[in-house]
């Protein structure tokens, strides 16, 4: 599975990475996320998730074979 | 962006309102050099989209354009355009302050603020999920 993150998440991930564990859905890679830095429980809690330019939430079932973006809190204007 | 306001005119439009977004030098009493945008751009723009749609239904308006820049944008520049016409301002001006709203808290655009001294922080992030419990649910100027 690829990862984008962006902003603010940079500062904590690469922008762009890959993990090769099961998850399966969103809390699944935030508790993946936490494992590979600690220090982003908060910025994760308030970030949204999207696949394919749409947004998802837990329910939305994840393969290996997605790319997740995950967008921190919006500070454009 | 100059120049975008000039597509808005419209014959049964009596009212254009422009808002441009400039980067302010100075936030919080910190001296701001420039700001640095980023985007998710293919989302962005179709949260962009979705968003002038709607106030067009919604207000009858004429035409509603937003631009937003990505990138760096020096103090005193222009960063994000919106621009409403209809046919009387009230709706124009309504209209305007609605798309600003959402832009500014759901599309995913980011500002990296540059200071003289030389630091950089991400700013001013929507924290509305902490008064809303739901990082999808935002609080407007507009509806207030």
């Amino acid at each position: 599975m690829k990862i984008h993150v962006y902003a603010a998440l940079k500062d904590y991930f690469q922008p762009e990475f890959e993990v090769s564990e099961l998850v399966r859905n969103t809390d699944e890679l935030k508790a993946l996320l936490l494992t590979l830095n600690d220090k982003a429980g908060e910025i994760l809690s308030s970030c949204r998730f999207a696949v394919e330019e749409g947004f998802i939430d837990n329910a939305f079932k994840l393969n290996e074979y997605d790319t997740v973006v995950i967008i921190p809190p919006s500070s454009g204007g | 962006m100059a120049g975008v306001g000039s597509l808005a005119h419209h014959p049964g439009a009596g009212a254009v309102v422009l808002f441009s977004g400039e980067v302010r030098d100075n936030n919080q009493g910190r001296a701001v050099t420039f700001l640095e945008y980023e985007a998710y751009v293919p989302l962005a723009a179709s949260m962009i989209a979705e968003i002038l749609a709607t106030a067009k239904q919604r207000w009858s308006l004429h035409a509603a354009i937003a631009q937003h820049r990505v990138g760096k944008v020096a103090a005193g520049d222009t960063a994000v355009v919106v621009v409403t016409a209809s046919a009387h301002r009230s709706e124009a001006y309504a209209a305007n302050r609605y798309i600003i709203d959402r832009i500014k808290h759901e599309t995913p655009i980011w500002k990296c603020e540059h200071y003289a001294d030389g630091t950089k922080e991400w700013g001013n992030n929507c924290n509305c999920h902490a008064v809303t419990g739901d990082v999808s649910k935002h609080i407007y100027e507009h509806d207030r």
